[in-house]
């Protein structure tokens, strides 16, 4: 079993540190004061990085920056024996820059820093160099599933290594190279006001976000804040099938027994929904949503960090801000969906 | 140009091309070595620095030694500049 | 009790050939596929050497009988190879329609327990101009703006031959497909999955081309591994996969090899070159060992990572000094591909993998001189070989190093002792 012991996060939301306000802003209660996009993207609140030398720091994409930032306070607390993070976009920005110079200089002489920092592995390794780690460093860039390979990742490498640490997460930037071509696509609304009324348009595209959330994991359940005790990915098109999967993944991990006046399966206490505003992902949100009890609350929170592809790691991060409600331990469901196609599942058990 | 004019353009010009955000031009020294314990330069920046002479002055600079004979301080690389510019 | 993982099927496609046969053929015969052609943007190209795959676009299309809009070079690579890895492992029932599942029946390859690893660094970032163009903006999309990611190639296959299970895609620069090699088969020996289909493909891009030509470690001629006088890399191209099984699922199967031992580490020395004495590649042998529960003394031939550059080849010697006293016989098969990237640690552990079936050693070419330093030298000829274990290296930028070892398979370990 993967427990996770200590979180970090840097997000849009600087304000967002737990408890009563987490779930304020979360459950929609605090709309006024949740941070709202600029420009139309949601931009994290960068800190000043105290713990990173100005020459070590100037070399940094906002990618590892954000990886190496978020992972700082974490690895002073535990010896870590891995690093695994999940990203999507990598470091696209410096790889545009790099890309733009072999144009604009018609593949002259070029400076080849871009190259270096826009490759994706450069967040988990740069980790690795700051805090002189030598462990496993590994580095998933499956779009909307990374984040969850690399927790598959960890808890493979508990059950192997019985007694070890890892450092587990998700880090995304925007950049504006980045945001063109997703805008392109259609992935993004060009109008968007703040907070939940995201949830409202009847319309195509989400709205873009950034942020990094990591996690110190062990074997070890002493002072553990949550277990993960079940994850699932996989790749469809259909409302149906999602519902089916949901049904056996809950089945599978959350078994009737382990909660009383359950049929199949138990219920969880809370669903965090990775809902985006986007009306054509909407019927897997339903879908998920029809296969759980209409008592169990939603929490959503793409309003909060926008729409990137590890999002799912600020929603586990966010789920343990939230003010505990009782009893505990609480189970906590989270589908996410990512460009329609891809689909996780992660069940955790809070503790605190 | 005159050396001192050249020098300070030439610092100014190590600092945005190494994103060296928290450095101002009188925080380098001429004879302040680039490398090591100096301004803490790595292989990457050497190679980033050929290309700043290049784009900036029209050097060409092929072989690493030579290289590492021109970036030792803004010194040795104003002396080069003013030897090989060609613009 | 973990299952211990086989490989049953491999593909791969590279500068010296276009199957399993052909890059035998010309391992053997030590034919180097280091020439002068490549990507048709790129001005390098006629200037420095590459390892490129003799096919174009249009021969890999008629070859993987993918024409579908938006598809890279780099995904039509991969398709090749895996392809035929799965033919190769049985897996393959009926040929995929274009654009979605073979069929509405469940087949070992569509099961849910059947997972696919991939890995690649250029992903669609070959398609450099398209790529511009759409960073710049503008109300039209190039059509490739859902292919230029690393994942596009994964999602492609997946979608292509309609699997269901777990699909990633790794990227841990030049180790990344030993990384999908070593996730796959820890997947099958921690029971989330009863098959994995692990490997990697990467395509010469004007990309990676001007990237390394910036760190100045492309060698201006045919790559020297191990050599004295070596000058960088040749940057090569390709692709491979391997499909990997359960030993309680290896009845009637054809069995390669045993994915006996593998690990992961960090060099955490520099964002793009090795330490000088080698603690990354030190730590990543060792770890491999380990886990095989396997002697330095048990293996008898190591594939180099052996890039060619100054770097990779000082530091990787000491480690395998350290490591081994003495070395075993060891060669870089990137002599004769060119520095595949994130396809090399697949294709390499394919080459391993066939030294172990075959019972023979492929050489390096090029070497002349040992480093003095080191005194190493790396084998130069063709070789049968009585093979027991044979350990893969790849190591990366940011430090990423994994080694594999791979074991004779047991109804072959007869004909060994």
């Amino acid at each position: 079993m993967l427990y996770i012991h200590h979180t970090t996060c840097i997000s849009p939301q600087p304000r967002l540190v737990g408890g009563e306000e987490a779930s304020a802003l979360a459950g929609g209660e605090g709309r006024g004061t949740a941070a709202g996009p600029v420009n139309g993207v949601y931009k994290v609140v960068e800190p000043g990085y105290p713990g990173i030398p100005p020459n070590t720091l100037r070399r940094m994409s906002k990618a590892v920056r954000l990886g190496v930032g978020a992972a700082m306070p974490l690895i002073r607390q535990e010896r870590i024996d891995g690093i695994l993070i999940g990203t999507g976009n990598g470091g696209m920005e410096e790889s545009v820059k790099f890309l733009r110079q072999i144009v604009d200089y018609s593949e002259g002489m070029l400076a080849p820093g871009n190259f270096v920092q826009g490759i994706p592995n450069a967040i988990a390794s740069q980790i690795g160099l700051s805090g002189h780690l030598r462990g496993y460093n590994s580095t998933y860039i499956h779009r909307g599933l990374g984040f969850e390979h690399a927790l598959i990742d960890a808890s493979m490498l508990i059950s192997e290594h019985p007694g070890t640490h890892y450092l587990v997460g998700g880090v995304d930037e925007v950049s504006g190279y980045h945001y063109r071509i997703e805008l392109a696509d259609g992935w993004y609304k060009t109008t968007v006001t703040p907070g939940l009324s995201l949830y409202d348009y009847d319309s195509p595209g989400s709205i873009a976000g950034e942020g990094a959330a990591l996690f110190l994991v062990s074997g070890e359940s002493a002072d553990a804040v949550a277990a993960i005790k079940g994850i699932e990915t996989f790749h469809s098109t259909d409302q149906h099938i999602v519902a089916t999967r949901l049904r056996a993944f809950l089945a599978r991990h959350l078994p009737a027994g382990s909660q009383p006046g359950q049929q199949l399966s138990g219920s969880p206490a809370l669903y965090l929904s990775g809902e985006n505003g986007d009306n054509r992902a909407l019927p897997f949100y339903s879908a998920c949503a029809a296969v759980l009890d209409p008592a169990v609350p939603v929490v959503r929170y793409k309003h909060l960090c926008g729409e990137y592809p590890t999002a799912s790691a600020f929603a586990v991060w966010l789920a343990l801000q939230l003010a505990p409600p009782q009893p505990l331990p609480q189970h906590i469901l989270f589908y996410n969906n990512h460009k329609l196609t891809q689909h996780s599942f992660i069940l955790l058990e809070r503790f605190r | 140009m005159e050396t001192a004019q050249l020098k300070e353009r030439l610092k100014a010009q190590i600092i945005e091309f190494l994103n060296l955000s928290s450095t101002t031009p009188a925080d380098i020294a001429d004879d302040q070595p680039l490398f090591g314990e100096g301004l803490g330069l790595d292989s990457i920046d050497s190679l980033e620095l050929i290309v700043l002479l290049n784009r900036e002055y029209g050097i060409v600079i092929k072989d690493p030694k030579e290289g590492r004979k021109v970036l030792v301080d803004v010194n040795t690389m104003v002396d080069y500049i003013t030897q090989h510019r060609t613009k | 009790m973990a299952s211990r993982v086989f490989v049953t099927g491999m593909g791969v496609i590279s500068a010296i050939g276009d199957s399993l046969a052909a890059n035998r053929k010309a391992l053997v015969r030590k034919e180097s596929g280091i020439g002068y052609s490549g990507p048709a943007n790129s001005r390098y190209v006629g200037v420095i050497p590459f390892g490129s795959v003799t096919f174009s676009n249009a021969e890999l299309m008629e070859h993987t009988g993918i024409y579908d809009a938006g598809v890279s070079r780099t995904t039509l690579l991969a398709a090749h190879a895996f392809r035929q890895a799965i033919q190769d492992a049985g897996l393959l029932l009926s040929e995929a329609t274009s654009g979605g599942a073979a069929s509405g029946c469940t087949t070992l390859l569509t099961a849910t327990d059947t997972a696919l690893i991939g890995a690649t660094t250029v992903g669609g970032m070959c398609l450099t101009d398209e790529l511009y163009r759409d960073t710049n903006g503008g109300a039209q999309g190039s059509g490739y703006l859902a292919s230029y990611d690393g994942a596009s190639v994964q999602q492609y296959l997946q979608n292509r031959y309609g699997l269901s299970g777990l699909v990633t895609t790794i990227n841990t620069a030049c180790s990344s497909s030993a990384n999908a090699i070593q996730y796959g088969g820890r997947l099958i020996r921690n029971g989330l999955v009863r098959r994995a289909i692990v490997g990697g493909v990467d395509s010469l891009a004007k990309y990676t081309i001007n990237g390394f030509n910036a760190l100045q470690i492309l060698a201006p001629a045919a790559c020297k591994p191990f050599d004295e006088h070596r000058q960088g890399l040749n940057l090569g191209e390709g692709a491979g996969f391997l499909v990997l099984e359960r030993e309680e699922d290896l009845a009637g199967k054809k069995v390669y090899a045993e994915l006996r031992g593998s690990c992961n580490v960090n060099d955490a020395y520099h964002a793009s070159s090795l330490s000088p004495d080698g603690e990354g590649p030190f730590l990543a042998m060792q770890g491999a060992l380990r886990s095989a529960g396997l002697d330095a003394s048990a293996i008898g031939y190591i594939n180099a990572h052996g890039t060619g550059t100054e770097n990779n080849d000082a530091s990787e010697s000491q480690a395998m000094i350290r490591i081994f006293g003495t070395p075993p016989a060891f060669a870089s098969t990137k002599s004769s591909t060119g520095h595949t990237l994130g396809a090399s640690g697949a294709i390499e552990a394919i080459y391993s993998i066939l030294d172990l079936f075959y019972q023979e050693a492929y050489p390096s070419v090029n070497f002349s001189t040992p480093i003095p330093e080191t005194g190493l030298r790396p084998l130069t000829e063709f070789k049968p070989m009585k093979l027991e274990h044979v350990l893969s290296n790849s190591f990366g930028f940011g430090g990423n190093c994994t080694s594999l070892v791979f074991s004779v398979a047991p109804a072959r370990l007869a004909k060994v002792i």
